[in-house]
């Protein structure tokens, strides 16, 4: 993300890392029917994935405007 | 057609693929169907697959393997196996008076407003006790079982509007007269003594 900055691109990179990571969690609890794949799915898959959409929503609402970069 | 897990299945499969083009190719999200599929990607997908995934473990939690999977429940669910038409657990399960899947939760749910909440509130509280803290000995209920549950299903019967119970319906119904501890119907999962009894093995 070069048209935004090196922060942006950081926080975007980031986020998607949690994102992935979250999603892949939440792929392999849901091959297991046992109280551990809830909790994995819910405590570790919940915290990756609302960290995730949480930084990438953040780093798009206070990224620097085209005007201020100028 | 694809059940509702395979299509989540997929949706995760979709969302991760494009999180990792994303990643891999960052100057695609600059242009503004980049900037869609970004927020599709990292924000849309992420949380619809959140909700669905919660939706598809707590649907799961309703299953009879789920409440079984925990050591400690092993011998209430070998009384499901009782063969002796007293145990009250054991004729329901066998003879199919609820569903066989489901055979716990159909039991020990709450049929009143929000009961489903308040039992899945208990079910994260089992699941914290049996990993951080110490599982009671014996296991016993939360609070003393309440005939609401016996008649959500058995209210209105037939077989159950005998003589017997209707001379008694008004303390059933306001649960001054427990169906299971009032000396009726109180052969339940007896699980310290169940090694002792004949269990019955369903035909292949």
């Amino acid at each position: 993300m070069s048209t935004s900055g090196p922060k942006f691109s950081n926080s975007f990179r980031l986020a998607g890392v949690l994102l992935i990571a979250g999603l892949c969690i939440e792929t392999i609890s849901l091959f297991w029917v046992h109280p551990i794949a809830f909790l994995a799915f819910f405590v570790i898959g919940g915290v990756l994935l609302a960290a995730g959409v949480l930084l990438y929503l953040s780093s798009i609402i206070f990224q620097p405007s085209p005007s201020s970069r100028d | 057609m694809p059940g509702p897990l395979a299509i989540l299945f997929v949706l995760l499969g979709t969302t991760i693929v494009l999180l990792v083009v994303l990643l891999i190719r960052a100057p695609l999200a600059a242009t503004p169907a980049g900037k869609i599929l970004a927020f599709l990607a990292f924000c849309a997908f992420p949380v619809l697959c959140g909700f669905w995934g919660l939706n598809e473990h707590l649907e799961r939690s309703k299953q009879t393997a789920f409440c079984l999977s925990c050591h400690i429940m092993e011998p209430y669910g070998r009384s499901l196996y009782a063969n002796d038409a007293a145990y009250v657990p054991a004729a329901h399960f066998q003879n199919h008076r609820i569903p066989v899947d489901e055979a716990c939760y159909t039991c020990h749910t709450d049929y009143a407003m929000y009961g489903t909440i308040r039992v899945k509130l208990h079910g994260l509280r089992h699941i914290y006790v049996q990993y951080f803290g110490t599982p009671m000995q014996p296991i016993h209920l939360y609070d003393p079982y309440n005939n609401r549950e016996c008649l959500h299903c058995h209210g209105g019967a037939r077989s159950f509007e005998n003589d017997t119970h209707m001379a008694q319906m008004d303390q059933i119904k306001a649960n001054q007269l427990s169906c299971v501890s009032s000396g009726c119907h109180d052969v339940i999962h007896n699980a310290s003594s169940i090694d002792k009894v004949k269990l019955w093995r369903p035909q292949e």
